[in-house]
């Protein structure tokens, strides 16, 4: 094993890790604020991908695409938090998965009305085709692009949840509802946005995703499964922990591909019930939670 | 008391020990023999509420989400496929097998996952379903990966080479299907109504108070998780004798969603609810899904007004029903000048 192949095995698995960041970081979002869990949010990365498809379709550019499906899906969430998942809030959590594993197969339907039950992949935009020479290893220039675009997010959503007057009242809200409710916050309108935002970056991965495997609308069990695995390791509601945990599972899946291919998959699922077992906050659970 | 057909049927039946459940499960294998259009169909509800059964002794009676049944029903059906295929054994052995390693796997598992409550215990069993799903394909010289494992014979009863009795597929195989459903339906209607049965309520509507009574929680939890991982690892076994193959589809976490999904929807916190549920879902899975592809949607409507509204399910719905009737029924035949605080109390207490 030369240290070359190590070291692309390396950043491929940081790579990975960055779109995992992307595909978890709504969800733990949206289960730091309300103890929500959503089944749902594989579904959701998936609208996203097929919508950016259909955009791409009818001839409109990439970045559009890539910042009107997110919009699009992130708004259908902020409608559908006060008339449906509102309710959920209060259901035992064994429940709320019952629930939101019916919403999903509401949102597989609809899909599968709408695109049908084929694959669907796009083509990236010519500037980010080809590869890029990172001295070790030539890299893929569109997948570059996405860590880019995971880092931004990253940090962006950092400053609204630690530093904006928003994620003030959020993390007030996740911290003690009614007193935040007496202080003049709307809890409600809090809740919508957060769980907006949450579906409108698993949207987003899924429109980034979509030019580098094809989705279709029965991708979401298998998207849904790698998005908790990373919200557990990394401690679930926790925001840093998602990005750490990210990158560790994206990191360790690639070495296990290197040494043994077969246990890809397995390893990160053991790693999950370790963490479990171990530390069922996770990495980073309770430290930089957001409730 | 009125002498309504509905209140002496329920007199009839509610004798109490093993008579009620027996006559229950009895009719309606009967009348779903009898009524079913084809007896692959009447089979498969039959193994789907096997399945189910398992489920529900865990989210039902004791308040345990599993989202990895897969791994029994998974298991289960390659351990028919290999013993049948490699070593020769009969389906009755077969389903030996299968029920005693799959408790075993189950108590496994379940040691792991009794020691996190809520949300933790449902992803460590989520996390084993789909460990166990990769795991199929790391072992693929043993359970075939994506190809799977045919050529199971035919299912049979017997030991040491003698075989008296041979389910070939089509009624023979449900009418085996059905007796066994009809034992299994027993045995486990006996396990809930037992003092074991009453403690797993007690930990699903107050675990820590059950605990301060002196009852060992996760004695009680690993027990009844070793159960349900037999009677699903049963169901698996007898799918992979009824379609003559193991596909590694039985043991994808989606086949754990499925099994809830019956579940939740024939009504849990009763055993009949799961058979109602296979019922339900089979049927629909059979013919709604040529009339309407998207018959799903459906399937997850009725799951979210199930969580929101009504938490009895297709069961529950079926009782008020009857309740329904029987209040009307009583209303009519008796006076209210006779009795009048028969009425009244009816009204109440229904």
């Amino acid at each position: 094993m030369s240290s070359d192949l190590l070291l692309a095995q390396l950043i491929n698995g940081v790579g990975t890790g960055l779109i995992y960041f992307l595909l978890a970081v709504g969800l733990t979002l949206i289960f730091g604020v309300r103890d929500f869990v959503n089944f749902a949010h594989g579904a959701f990365f998936v609208l996203g991908a097929l919508l950016s498809w259909t955009l791409l379709e009818h001839g409109m550019s990439f970045w559009i695409a890539l910042v009107v499906a997110p919009l699009v899906i992130g708004l259908a969430g902020f409608v559908m938090e006060p008339l449906l998942i509102r309710r959920f809030y209060n259901v035992d959590p064994a429940f709320q998965i019952v629930g939101t594993i019916g919403l999903t197969l509401v949102i597989q339907e609809v899909a599968t009305m709408i695109w049908g039950p084929a694959n669907r992949s796009t083509q990236p935009p010519k500037s980010l085709q080809g590869l890029v020479d990172l001295g070790v290893v030539s890299y893929p220039t569109y997948r570059l692009f996405i860590m880019g675009v995971a880092v931004v997010v990253g940090i962006a959503l950092w400053w609204l949840i630690e530093r904006s007057r928003f994620g003030a009242s959020l993390r007030a809200g996740a911290e003690d509802r009614d007193m935040a409710s007496c202080l003049g916050v709307n809890t409600g309108m809090l809740f919508a946005i957060t769980f907006a935002i949450g579906v409108g970056l698993a949207a987003l991965g899924g429109v980034l995703a979509a030019p580098t495997r094809g989705l279709n609308t029965g991708s979401s069990s298998e998207v849904l499964g790698i998005a908790f695995v990373i919200i557990v390791v990394g401690g679930m509601g926790s925001f840093l922990g998602a990005f750490v945990g990210a990158l560790v599972i994206g990191v360790a899946q690639s070495l296990t591909i290197t040494f043994a291919p077969a246990y890809g998959s397995v390893v990160i699922y053991i790693a999950m019930i370790v963490v479990l077992l171990v530390k069922s906050d996770g990495l980073f659970g309770k430290v930089t939670r957001v409730r | 008391m009125s002498a309504n057909p509905v209140r002496a049927l329920s007199r009839l039946t509610g004798a109490g020990g093993l008579g009620r459940p027996a006559l229950l499960s009895a009719v309606s294998v009967i009348l779903l023999g009898l009524l079913a259009p084809s007896w692959s169909v009447a089979t498969l509800i039959l193994i789907y509420a096997m399945a189910a059964l398992g489920c529900n002794l865990l989210l039902g009676y004791t308040g345990l989400l599993s989202v990895g049944q897969s791994v029994y029903f998974g298991l289960g059906g390659y351990l028919a496929a290999i013993t049948a295929t490699r070593w020769g054994l009969q389906l009755s052995s077969a389903l030996i097998v299968s029920a005693v390693l799959c408790a075993v796997v189950a108590a496994f598992i379940g040691a792991f996952a009794i020691r996190r409550l809520g949300i933790y215990f449902v992803m460590i069993t989520f996390a084993f379903a789909e460990t166990a799903h990769f795991l199929a394909f790391v072992f693929q010289d043993y359970t075939g990966g994506e190809n799977g494992l045919g050529g199971v014979p035919a299912a049979s009863f017997g030991g040491f080479g003698q075989s008296f009795f041979i389910a070939k597929p089509g009624p023979t195989f449900f009418y085996m299907a059905a007796v066994l459903f009809v034992l299994l339906f027993v045995v486990l209607q006996r396990f809930v109504d037992s003092p074991v049965g009453a403690v797993l309520v007690a930990i699903r509507e107050n675990e820590s108070r059950a605990e301060a009574m002196g009852y060992s929680i996760k004695a009680y939890k690993l027990l009844v998780f070793m159960v349900s991982g037999a009677v699903t690892g049963i169901a698996g076994c007898l799918y992979v004798f009824f379609v003559g193959s193991a596909s590694v589809a039985a043991i994808e976490s989606d086949m754990a969603i499925t099994i809830v999904i019956i579940t939740v929807l024939g009504g849990i916190r009763s055993l009949y609810g799961s058979f109602l549920g296979a019922v339900v879902y089979v049927a629909l899975d059979t013919y709604l899904s040529d009339l309407w592809p998207y018959w799903q949607m459906l399937l997850g409507i009725a799951l979210i007004g199930i969580v929101l509204f009504f938490k009895g399910g297709i069961h529950g719905v079926v009782l008020a029903f009857f309740n329904l009737v029987r209040h009307l029924l009583s209303r009519r035949s008796s006076d209210p000048a006779d009795h009048p605080n028969e009425g009244a109390s009816v009204d109440v207490s229904r």
